[in-house]
C-alpha cells in the first residue's frame, strides 16, 4: 500500500512538472483577470460612494472604466478557458500515446492478466478524465496562493486591518481541503474500480448476449448489472459529498470574513456619523470600506477554483495506480542480430526447452528438443493442453522458454530484435482477428504498401476471389468486430491471403481449421499446402486431414503422458 | 448505424420518460434547488440594503433575515447538491439496466454488426452524458423561471425603464444565449460523440488485436491509426472548447451588462435617479440573479451532445432479421416437432436459406441435420428458438404453431449448445448455473462428469469457483467447449439443439463423447447438427441439407 502511495506520489510529481508550461499562460490569464477584478471592485466602490454618501469622482468616468474592465475581463475568461482546453488535450495526447506504446510493448501477455476492456477503459476514459488534473488542477495549484496573494497585498494598501481578516479567513480553507482530501482520493480510487468492473462486465456480457437471452437469463444479468450501477452510484456520491463539503466550507469561511470587514467598517462609518465628520470624509471612508468588501469574492475565486479541481488531483491518483500495471521500459534486450532465409525457409531448432505456465501445475514443456531443416513441415500432435500452441507462443516470441534455448536459422531468438522475428514468421491460428474496416484494409494489414498486383496475386492464391462477388461491396465490404458476416472458412481466407502478402521463410499453423466442416477444412488445407511451398512449417493440429502434409509428426501427448487431460495448457 | 442517429427533442423525452420512477426524487431535488436560490437571492438584496443602510447612517435590515437567509443558503445548497446528484445517478443506473434489457431483447441473433465496443461506449459515455440533462440543464432552467419574475418584480416598482433592460439582459443570458449555443454546439457535439466512440473502438480493436499486431510487426501502423482517431476527437474537442469559451465570455458580460445598468440608475445616468439604499439592494440581487444562470450558456452548447447521447442510447433496440410473432401461449408438454414447407431468408435481398424445408421429429427420437458450413444449419436452431421466423410455411411443436407460442416458454423446452456459446469471465459454477439456476452441487458435478470435464475441474484449486478468464481463455478450447456441453447437459429441457459439439476435440476425445452422449441424453429429443459423423453416433434419421431442403439419409 505504501508502495503504491509511493509510486502516486512520484507520478503525479513527474506530471505535473510535465503539464507546468502548458500551464503558464491559464496562470498569467488568472492574475491579470484577478487584477481586472480590483480594479472593477475600485470603480464599483467609488460609484456607490458617490450614490450613498453623494461625494466622489466623475460618474461617466467611472462608468466608462467599469465597462472597459468588464470587457477586458470577459477577453481574458475566454481566452484562459481556451489555453486551459489547449493544455489539457497536449498532455492527453501524451499520455495516450505512453498507454498504447505500452499496450504494445507489453503484447499479448497483458491479456493474459488484463480483461481487453480494462485495458481500453484505461487507454480511453482514464486518460480523458485526466483532462482536468492538466486544464484546471495545475494552473489552480499555482492560482490559489498568487491571487488571493496579490488581492490581499493590494487590499492592504488600503485598509491592512481587512486584508488580514481575509488572509487570515482563506488560510483556512486548505486546512480543511488538506482534511477531507485525504479521504478524496481513496473515494476516487474506488470509484475509478467499480467504473471499470461496470465495463468489464457489460463487454462481457455484449460478446455472450445470445447465450444468455437463449437460456432465458436476461432478467438475472440485468439485476446484477443493477447492483454494478448502483455500486457505481454509491462510490461517485462519496467522492462528490467531499467536494460538495469542501465547497461549502469555502462559502462558510467567505460568509464569515465578509461578516467581520462589514462589521469593521459599518462601525467606522456609523461612527463617523455619529461624529458629524464632512461628507468627503465619510464617502472616502465609505470608499474604502466597500472597495475591500468587493475584493473578498474575488479573493475567494482562485480558492473555489482549487476545490472544484480537487476531484482532478484524486482522479489523477487513481490513475497513477492503475497505470502501474503497464509494463514500464522495454524490458527485453533489443537484440540486433539478423537471420539469412534461404529459397526454401529456414531452419528451427528447440534444445532441451522447458516451460511452465503455472510453477504450480508443473511444466508443458520439459527438456523438449527437435530440429526443423529449412523447407521441412513439422507436424505437432497430441491432445489438447499438450503444448502444442505453447510452442508456437514461443516461435512468435509471446512467451520465452524458461529453460534451454530455441534459434531459427541457427540464431537463438532471444537475440533477435522483435520487428526481426516477426518479419520471419507468418501465423495464422483458429480464428483471425479482423479489424475494423473494409476488407481490403485487413488484407493489407499484412503489407500496407503491397501492390494491387501482389494483392490480387494474394487473393488468388487463397482463393478469397472465390466469395468475393457474394459480398456486397467486394473488397470495400466493412467487415465488424470478430468478423460478422464471414464464415469461419472465409475469414481463415484472409488469414491465408494475410501470410502470402507478408511472404516469411516460417509458417506457423495453430489448429488452422479447427471450427471448419470437411469440406471446407480440405479446400482450406489445400490452400495452406500452397502457401507451405518453399517455407518451413510448424503445424498444430489434432485433425485427421493433416495427414495429408508430409513431414515429420511430434507426438507430444506421448512424450508427456497428463494424468488429466488438457490439465496444462491455458491456451486452446 | 450510429452515423443515421439524430439529435433532437424526441430522444429526450424518451430518457424522461425512462426517469418516470425516479421523478419524486428528481422533483425533489429540484425544489430543494429553488429553494436555495430564493435563500441566495433573499440574502443578496438583503446584504446589499443593509450595507446601504449602513453607509447612509440607517439600518433597513434586520439581522435576523441575514443570519437565516445566509446559513439556509450555505446548508440548502449541500442538501441540494447531494441530493439532486444522488437521484441522478439512480436514473441513469435505470438507463444502464433499461439498454442492456432492450440490447438483449433483440439480440438472440448475437451482435451482427453492432460492435461491443460502440456498446459499451454507449452504455458509459452516453449515458453519463445524459446527468447534464438534468443537473445542468434542467434544474438551472427552472432556477432561471424562478429568478426572472423575482428580479423583474424587484426592479419593476422602482424603474420600468430598468426592470425592461435587466430582464432583457437576464433572458438573454438564460434562454437565448444557452439557446444559441446549442443551435451552434449541435454538429460539433455529434461529431463529438462520434469520435469519441471511434476511438474507443480504435483502442479495443489495438488490445483484441494483440497477437496479430505481434505476430505481422504492425506495431508502428496500428499506434498511427489510433493516433488519427485520437486527432480526430481533439479537433472536434478544441472547437468545442472555443464555442464554450466564448459563450461563457457572452454570458459574463451580459451580467456585467445588466450590473452597469442599475449603478448608472443609481447615478442618475439614462435612467432616472433611483434612491440609494434601493439600489445597492437592486445590485447585489443582479449580482446573485446572474451568477445563478452562470453555467446555463455552457449547458446549451452541450445540449445537442446530451440530445445525440440520448438518441444513442435509445436507438439500441432495433432488431436485426425478418420480426418474430410475439406469441402468448405456453409451450405444450409435447415435444413432437414439425418444420412443414418452410422458407426462409435473412433479407429480402439475399438468398433463401430455406426453401421448403419439411422435418418430422418425434418427441424422445434422436436426429441429425449434415451439411457443409453455410448451409443453413444454425438458422435451424435460430427458428427453433424463434429469434428467427418462417417466411413461409409453419413450425409445429406438440401440435401447435411455433408462432402462437411464448418465446421464453419455447426457449426454456430448448436448450442449445452451439460453436458460438460463449463462456463468460465469472466462475465455473456460474457459468454452469445459467443453464439451470437451482442446480445442486451434486447436479453440477454430474454435469461436468457426463461432459468429461470433472478431472480437470477437481484438479482445479478452487473447483468450481475457479475463474474463468474473458472467453474462457483459463482453460483450453477443448475444455472450454466441455464447461458450455455441461452447462446445457444441466439444463432439463426436453429438446437439446447440439450445433457441432465436438469442435475442437481431437478425434480420441469426440468418439468417447459422443458416446457418452448415446446415453446421457436418453429420453431427450436430440438435434445434432453437424458437418459430418465420426459413426458411432445412435440416431433414428438423418438428414442433409442442400438446395433449402432437406433429403433424408438411411439411418
Amino acid at each position: 500500500m505504501s508502495g503504491d502511495k509511493t509510486v502516486m506520489k512520484a507520478w503525479t510529481r513527474a506530471q505535473s512538472r510535465l503539464g507546468r508550461r502548458q500551464a503558464m499562460p491559464i496562470v498569467g490569464l488568472g492574475m491579470l483577470s484577478s487584477l481586472i477584478a480590483v480594479g472593477q471592485a475600485w470603480c464599483m466602490a467609488a460609484i456607490l460612494a458617490r450614490v450613498l454618501v453623494g461625494a466622489g469622482p466623475g460618474a461617466a468616468g467611472l462608468l466608462g472604466a467599469l465597462a472597459v474592465l468588464a470587457l477586458a475581463r470577459g477577453l481574458c475568461l475566454t481566452l484562459g478557458d481556451i489555453a486551459a482546453a489547449r493544455a489539457g488535450r497536449a498532455a492527453r495526447l501524451r499520455l495516450r500515446d505512453g498507454v498504447l506504446s505500452a499496450i504494445l510493448r507489453g503484447g499479448p501477455a497483458l491479456l493474459r492478466q488484463q480483461h481487453s476492456a480494462e485495458l481500453t477503459a484505461l487507454a480511453v476514459d482514464r486518460v480523458e478524465a485526466l483532462d482536468g488534473f492538466f486544464a484546471r488542477w495545475i494552473p489552480a495549484s499555482i492560482l490559489w496562493i498568487a491571487a488571493p496573494g496579490l488581492i490581499a497585498v493590494l487590499a492592504a494598501f488600503v485598509q491592512p486591518g481587512s486584508a488580514a481578516i481575509m488572509a487570515a479567513c482563506g488560510l483556512a480553507v486548505p486546512v480543511g481541503q488538506a482534511l477531507f482530501g485525504i479521504g478524496a482520493a481513496v473515494a476516487s480510487r474506488n470509484q475509478f474500480l467499480a467504473m471499470t468492473r461496470l465495463q468489464a462486465r457489460f463487454l462481457d456480457r455484449v460478446r455472450g448476449i445470445a447465450t444468455i437471452v437463449l437460456a432465458g437469463r436476461t432478467e438475472d444479468e440485468a439485476h446484477r448489472l443493477a447492483a454494478a450501477a448502483d455500486e457505481l452510484r454509491r462510490r461517485t456520491m462519496k467522492i462528490l459529498r467531499v467536494a460538495f463539503l469542501s465547497s461549502a466550507s469555502i462559502d462558510c469561511a467567505m460568509v464569515l470574513a465578509l461578516v467581520l470587514i462589514a462589521l469593521r467598517n459599518g462601525g467606522v462609518v456609523l461612527g463617523l456619523h455619529q461624529g458629524d465628520m464632512p461628507p468627503t470624509t465619510i464617502a472616502d471612508a465609505t470608499m474604502r470600506g466597500l472597495f475591500v468588501l468587493l475584493l473578498v469574492p474575488e479573493f475567494f475565486v482562485p480558492l473555489r477554483g482549487l476545490a472544484l479541481a480537487y476531484q482532478d488531483r484524486a482522479h489523477a491518483a487513481g490513475a497513477a495506480s492503475a497505470m502501474a500495471v503497464l509494463p514500464d521500459g522495454d524490458t527485453r534486450a533489443a537484440g540486433n542480430a539478423t537471420v539469412q532465409a534461404g529459397a526454401d525457409g529456414v531452419s528451427v531448432a528447440f534444445e532441451h526447452v522447458t516451460f511452465a505456465w503455472d510453477a504450480a501445475r508443473g511444466p508443458v514443456l520439459d527438456d523438449l528438443s527437435f530440429v526443423v531443416p529449412a523447407g521441412q513441415t513439422l507436424i505437432l500432435v497430441g491432445a489438447s493442453g499438450s503444448g502444442k500452441s505453447t510452442i508456437i507462443e514461443m516461435l512468435l516470441g509471446f512467451v520465452v522458454p524458461g529453460g534451454g534455448r530455441v534459434t531459427i536459422g541457427g540464431v537463438d531468438l532471444a537475440a533477435l530484435a522483435p520487428s526481426t522475428l516477426s518479419g520471419l514468421v507468418s501465423w495464422i491460428g483458429q480464428k483471425p482477428v479482423l479489424f475494423a474496416g473494409t476488407l481490403r484494409e485487413n488484407i493489407l494489414f499484412a503489407r500496407p504498401d503491397a501492390s494491387a498486383e501482389d494483392v490480387g496475386h494474394a487473393l488468388r492464391a487463397a482463393a478469397v476471389d472465390t466469395f468475393l462477388a457474394d459480398l456486397p461491396e467486394g473488397l470495400e465490404t466493412r467487415i465488424g468486430e470478430g468478423g460478422f458476416g464471414l464464415s469461419g472458412g472465409q475469414a481463415q481466407r484472409i488469414a491465408i491471403a494475410r501470410a502470402y502478402l507478408k511472404n516469411a521463410p516460417l509458417l506457423l499453423l495453430d489448429e488452422p481449421t479447427a471450427h471448419l466442416d470437411p469440406s471446407t477444412e480440405a479446400d482450406i488445407l489445400a490452400s495452406l499446402r500452397g502457401l507451405a511451398r518453399g517455407r518451413t512449417v510448424i503445424l498444430a493440429s489434432h485433425s485427421a486431414s493433416v495427414h495429408e502434409f508430409t513431414g515429420q509428426r511430434l507426438d507430444l501427448g506421448r512424450r508427456h503422458p497428463a494424468p488429466v487431460q488438457g490439465e496444462h495448457e491455458h491456451v486452446g | 448505424m450510429s452515423d443515421k442517429t439524430e439529435g433532437g427533442l424526441a430522444p429526450v423525452l424518451r430518457i424522461l420518460s425512462l426517469w418516470r420512477a425516479r421523478a419524486p426524487l428528481l422533483i425533489v431535488g429540484g425544489t430543494l434547488s429553488l429553494l436555495a436560490v430564493l435563500a441566495g437571492l433573499v440574502l443578496m438584496q438583503g446584504a446589499g440594503m443593509r450595507l446601504a443602510g449602513t453607509a447612509s447612517g440607517a439600518l433597513v435590515v434586520g439581522v435576523l433575515l441575514l443570519r437565516v437567509s445566509g446559513i439556509g443558503r450555505v446548508v440548502l445548497r449541500y442538501v441540494e447538491r447531494l441530493v439532486t446528484h444522488d437521484a441522478m445517478f439512480r436514473a441513469l443506473a435505470d438507463v444502464r439496466v433499461w439498454f442492456f434489457r432492450h440490447l438483449a431483447g433483440g439480440a438472440a441473433a448475437g451482435l451482427g454488426f453492432r460492435r461491443a465496443g460502440d456498446l459499451l461506449s454507449r452504455l458509459v459515455s452516453d449515458v453519463e452524458a445524459l446527468d447534464a440533462l438534468y443537473l445542468r440543464i434542467l434544474v438551472p432552467l427552472a432556477g432561471a423561471c424562478l429568478i426572472l419574475p423575482f428580479l423583474v418584480l424587484a426592479v419593476l416598482p422602482v424603474d420600468p425603464a430598468l426592470a425592461m433592460v435587466v430582464g432583457g439582459l437576464f433572458v438573454t443570458g438564460a434562454f437565448v444565449l444557452p439557446l444559441g449555443a446549442a443551435l451552434l454546439g449541435r454538429r460539433q457535439a455529434g461529431a463529438l460523440t462520434h469520435r469519441l466512440a471511434g476511438l474507443r473502438i480504435g483502442v479495443l480493436d489495438l488490445v483484441s488485436g494483440l497477437r496479430e499486431i505481434r505476430a505481422f510487426g504492425a506495431e508502428g501502423r496500428v499506434l498511427s491509426q489510433v493516433r488519427e482517431r485520437d486527432a480526430r476527437l481533439f479537433d472536434a474537442q478544441a472547437q468545442q472548447a472555443r464555442l464554450l469559451a466564448m459563450v461563457g465570455g457572452a454570458s459574463y458580460l451580459c451580467g456585467q451588462a445588466a450590473m452597469l445598468a442599475v449603478l448608472a440608475a443609481a447615478l442618475g445616468v439614462g435612467f432616472g435617479p433611483i434612491p440609494p439604499v434601493r439600489a445597492a439592494g437592486l445590485l447585489f440581487l443582479v449580482v446573485a440573479g446572474f451568477e445563478g444562470i452562470g453555467g446555463l450558456t455552457r449547458a446549451g452548447a452541450l445540449a445537442g451532445g446530451v440530445s445525440r447521447a440520448a438518441a444513442r442510447v435509445i436507438s439500441v433496440g432495433g432488431q436485426e432479421g425478418p420480426a418474430v410473432p410475439v406469441g402468448t401461449l405456453p409451450a405444450p408438454a409435447d415435444t413432437h416437432l414439425r418444420f412443414e414447407q418452410v422458407g426462409f431468408r435473412w433479407r429480402a435481398d439475399r438468398a433463401p436459406v430455406f426453401d421448403g424445408l419439411t422435418l418430422d421429429i418425434p418427441a424422445g427420437s434422436r436426429v441429425a441435420v449434415l451439411g457443409p458450413s453455410g448451409i443453413g444449419k444454425s438458422t435451424l436452431a435460430a427458428l427453433l428458438l424463434k429469434v428467427a421466423a418462417p417466411t413461409s410455411g409453419r413450425i409445429m411443436l406438440g401440435g401447435q404453431d411455433l408462432a402462437d407460442l411464448d418465446s421464453a416458454s419455447v426457449r426454456r423446452r430448448v436448450a442449445w449448445l452451439s460453436q458460438v456459446t460463449h463462456l463468460f469471465a465469472d466462475t465455473i459454477r456460474a457459468n454452469l448455473l445459467l443453464g439451470r439456476p437451482d442446480a445442486t452441487e451434486a447436479e453440477l458435478w454430474a454435469a461436468l462428469e457426463r461432459a468429461q470435464i470433472g478431472d480437470l475441474v477437481r484438479s482445479m484449486p478452487d473447483g468450481l469457483d475457479s475463474w474463468l478468464g474473458e472467453g474462457g481463455t483459463t482453460v483450453s478450447g477443448g475444455q472450454g467447449r466441455r464447461i458450455a456441453l455441461a452447462r446445457t447437459l444441466l439444463s432439463d429441457a426436453p429438446i437439446l439443439i447440439l450445433d457441432e459439439p465436438a469442435t475442437g476435440l481431437d478425434a480420441e476425445t469426440e468418439r468417447d463423447f459422443l458416446l457418452t452422449l448415446n446415453t446421457v441424453t436418453a429420453g431427450r429429443t436430440v438435434i445434432l447438427i453437424a458437418h459430418r459423423l465420426v459413426g458411432v453416433e445412435r440416431l433414428d434419421r438423418i438428414w442433409r441439407l442442400s438446395d433449402g431442403r432437406a433429403n433424408a439419409v438411411a439411418a
